[in-house]
């Protein structure tokens, strides 16, 4: 999936439009992980929704780009474009999504066999009993004991971890294509956590699957993710692999993330909060050919003076490529609107990177 | 699920005796007391015989008991428990009780016919009935009849005793022994004494001697009486099972009695089946229309939120639900119901005079001319009365329908649904209708004992001889019992009303149980 130049704003009573997200570019890949970083109200979930066409509109409009899917059968379709009818045939089917509420994103009045057997029956032309089958199998997948027995039960009846496993069986049980999980750990405890993450990465493993990973912590970033979206105010700040951005972060703001986080070993009194780095005027110098005036694009600053804006409301705004595997958001400046501006896409997966450190070893430098 | 239904039965219980003991208390606290309304009427007549009115109201009611008293004796006949000489049932239904016991006159035997005062006589124990039920039956009524006339008798001379006294009391200057209203304070006429030289003393003896002789042929048939009572002239009221009479000791199992009317002089059971079925058909009509109409009309609010349907329509129903009944129905009747301007529907009442005479269902008859029908007359009848019960309560059902749905719309598990793929449709009444039937269920709790007491304006513009009309007039009425089996119907009603309403839950959500 490549989401290209996508722009999403929403109604405001009696104010000017809100600019939810505005010029976002990332691409997933099958097997890929790509974890999108930013605090709330970033634009991730914004990113994840429209690509569903989950955002209601009114008050949502895409006011811009195109969100290309490569669908099973093999054709590209722009997903903004689709019709609800035909939305309704990717979702589920070809794009699936797990959300960050497990308690409260599952019917409350209907049995889990009820509700998974619901999804495979609208996506698949099989009968009740054969969905049964399926929905067994796809909970048997996810770890849930004796599921034959549990199709029956109710979600109060199930713990939190329980009823997340319970959403990706169930978003899943269509072999779905690409999966957008919108901060899935969150609500759950650490323990939690690690096995529902896992779960995740051995089911990818298994079926080839892209997966979206909305999530605001570092740490699940570095034990998941093969490329790695920061974004920041609607925009995508920084943009590269995994082991790229943790350790050779270039925007301020993706340092100042990397920086409050408390290290092992480490003695500090106060941690360095992402402020402190941000309004560190010297922090926004120390891209490589920053004296010709490439700077980070920071919406609190002014914009330089040198600037040649494009057309349209982003065109101040560049995500432009300062390294083979790595995209910073820049100002567009004398300096980077001359050049080519490469979309953000990387095939790259850490599983696959024979000079890559394990999993545990990148953790370590990060928790 | 079974146990729980079974405590809450019993709950009703007491619940039940509690609203009813209230509502006694407030009848009997009310300017008059009980029956006032019926000692009003009898004002119009000359004072003696004002006086025996009243005397033979308390005497048949127990009005004159203390208030206590009067609630535990009708809690007695109205429990399926009961205790003492069990009842029996004549050949109309009717509960025949053992006679009741005949009070002294006042002031006897303290200083008119001193020694004089006859005891209670034991009842004979030759005594024969017949052999046939309908020998019985006549020998009951013969001596039932006799007491009754000996009873009304005797209470007639005690009254002039009373008259006696009073005129005593007056013409001797001994107000301080009246109170206000004119009864008299027996406790100063024995304190005080009495002066035979003055001329009314003679009065007080002449009828004092009379009421005694009175009393004396009251016992005597009411001691036959009991004997004819004792031989089971029918057959007891006592519940049996296979033949078994459910009794224990003192203590015995019986269908309620719930009295007869003080207004009517009837049955009261006999009135409530007769207004009932007026009234469940005015609300049974009227209920599915008010949530066929009013529950799709909040789905469609909350689908299509903030247009102009939602606008619209909650204006409508807020507007129509401003309407009082009172102003609409009778609007309905000048200009609708009425021959002086459209004369579209009857004015009153439920059926065609000769509604008897048609045909049950519609036709065209042999001339081509369109025959109604019996059953289309009742609809034609109940038209503007239903429509009148009905527009007001759309606009409770559809607004909490459209806030039920509009919070469940935004609920993570309709995002799951939609992200599953399944159809906006399916959503709105799979997901989102499914889970909004809470708040209807509580409406349903609120709404359902209304069906029986809630169309009390619109059976009095209409004219409809229903519950509603009946609940009003025992209430002016001060019926006692008639208003206190209406309590209890109602209050039984509410009470079954939420207790469906919890059973509806736990069906509706299983996060519900009651186990």
């Amino acid at each position: 999936m490549v989401v290209d130049d996508l722009a999403v704003s929403f109604d405001n009573a009696g104010g000017p439009r809100i600019q939810a997200v505005d010029g976002v570019r990332m691409s997933v890949h099958p097997r890929q992980t790509l974890a999108v970083v930013g605090e709330s109200g970033c634009g991730k979930s914004v990113t994840a929704m429209s690509s569903m066409q989950l955002i209601p509109r009114p008050p949502g409009r895409f006011d811009r780009g195109e969100i290309r899917f490569a669908r099973k059968d093999g054709s590209r379709t722009d997903l903004l474009t689709l019709s609800e009818k035909e939305m309704r045939e990717v979702r589920g089917a070809e794009i699936a999504m797990i959300f960050q509420e497990p308690m409260t994103s599952l019917n409350p009045v209907y049995t889990i066999g009820d509700q998974i057997v619901e999804a495979i029956r609208l996506h698949q032309e099989v009968k009740v009993t054969e969905a049964r089958d399926i929905a067994v199998r796809a909970m048997d997948d996810v770890g849930i004991p004796d599921p034959a027995a549990r199709l029956s039960a109710y979600p109060h009846q199930f713990s939190g971890g329980m009823r997340q496993r319970v959403m990706i069986a169930m978003a899943l049980a269509c072999q779905p294509r690409l999966l957008l999980a919108d901060e899935p750990t969150t609500a759950l405890d650490v323990t939690i956590q690690a096995q529902i993450l896992e779960l995740l990465r051995d089911l990818q493993a298994q079926r080839d699957m892209g997966v979206m990973l909305i999530t605001h912590a570092l740490g699940v970033v570095a034990e998941n993710a093969d490329v790695v979206c920061v974004m920041y105010a609607g925009r995508v700040v920084e943009y590269a692999t995994v082991l790229e951005l943790f350790d050779n972060p270039m925007h301020p703001y993706t340092r100042g993330l990397l920086r409050s986080i408390p290290k092992l070993g480490e003695r500090a009194d106060r941690l360095t909060t992402i402020k402190q780095i941000v309004d560190n005027e010297d922090e926004f110098r120390q891209l490589p050919r920053a004296d010709d005036g490439v700077r980070p694009w920071w919406p609190w600053h002014d914009p330089p003076e040198d600037l040649v804006p494009n057309e349209g409301p982003a065109g101040e705004y560049a995500l432009h490529r300062v390294a083979n595997d790595h995209w910073v958001g820049l100002w567009r400046t004398e300096a980077v609107g001359s050049e080519r501006q490469d979309a953000p896409d990387l095939q790259y997966r850490l599983a696959d990177d024979p000079n890559a450190p394990s999993r545990t070893a990148t953790v370590k430098t990060v928790a | 699920m079974t146990a729980y239904i079974i405590r809450r039965l019993l709950l009703v219980i007491p619940t039940l005796i509690g609203i009813s003991f209230l509502v006694f208390m407030l009848i009997a606290l009310s300017p008059g007391g009980i029956g006032a309304a019926v000692r009003a009427q009898a004002g119009a007549q000359s004072t003696s015989s004002l006086g025996l009115q009243e005397a033979y109201l308390e005497d048949r009611y127990g009005l004159d008991d203390p208030v206590i008293v009067q609630y535990l004796r009708w809690l007695a006949r109205i429990s399926p428990m009961k205790f003492g000489t069990p009842d029996q049932i004549d050949p109309t239904g009717a509960v025949v009780r053992a006679p009741k016991t005949l009070d002294l006159p006042p002031l006897a035997g303290l200083w008119y016919a001193e020694g004089a005062v006859p005891g209670d006589l034991a009842p004979p124990d030759d005594i024969e009935i017949g052999e046939t039920d309908e020998e019985k039956n006549l020998t009951y009524r013969a001596a039932a009849n006799e007491y009754a006339r000996e009873r009304i008798a005797y209470i007639g001379a005690s009254v002039e005793v009373e008259q006696a006294l009073r005129s005593y009391a007056i013409a001797n200057g001994m107000r301080h022994a009246l109170e206000a209203d004119n009864d008299l304070k027996l406790d100063v006429f024995k304190r005080e004494g009495f002066d035979p030289a003055f001329p009314e003393y003679a009065e007080i003896v002449s009828a004092g001697t009379l009421s005694l002789e009175a009393l004396q042929r009251a016992r005597q048939s009411r001691a036959h009486l009991q004997a004819v009572f004792d031989a089971r002239p029918y057959p007891r009221a006592t519940w049996t099972i296979l033949g078994i009479p459910l009794r224990l000791g003192p203590v015995h199992l019986a269908t309620p009695d719930f009295g007869v009317s003080f207004s009517t002089s009837r049955p009261v059971v006999d009135l409530l089946a007769e207004r009932l079925p007026v009234t469940l058909l005015l609300n049974l009509v009227a209920f599915p229309i008010i949530y066929v109409i009013a529950v799709p009309m909040g789905m469609l609010a909350a689908i299509r939120q903030g247009t102009w349907i939602d606008t619209l329509g909650g204006a409508l129903v807020v507007a129509l639900w401003s309407v009082p009944v009172v102003w609409a129905g009778v609007l309905a009747l000048v200009f609708l119901a009425s021959n002086q301007n459209l004369g579209l529907f009857p004015v009153s009442g439920l059926q065609d005079p000769d509604s008897s005479a048609m045909t049950i269902l519609p036709f065209f008859n042999g001339e081509g001319v369109w025959q109604r029908g019996a059953v289309l007359d009742v609809f034609w009848h109940v038209a503007l009365p239903v429509s009148c019960l009905v527009y007001t309560g759309f606009a409770i059902l559809a607004k909490q329908t459209r806030a039920a749905m509009l919070d469940n719309f935004n609920a993570d598990y309709v995002r799951t649904a939609k992200a599953k793929g399944v159809a906006s449709r399916d959503i709105v009444f799979r997901h989102v209708f499914r889970n909004s039937l809470l708040p209807l269920i509580t409406i349903f709790a609120t709404l359902f004992p209304a069906m029986l007491s809630g169309s009390v304006v619109v059976e009095s513009i209409f004219s409809i001889d229903g519950m509603g009309k009946l609940v009003l007039e025992s209430i002016n009425q001060r019926d006692r019992e008639l208003l206190l089996a209406n309590v209890l119907l109602v209050g039984g009603v509410n009470l079954l009303g939420l207790l469906i309403a919890d059973i509806l839950y736990a069906l509706a959500d299983p996060r519900i149980s009651y186990e």
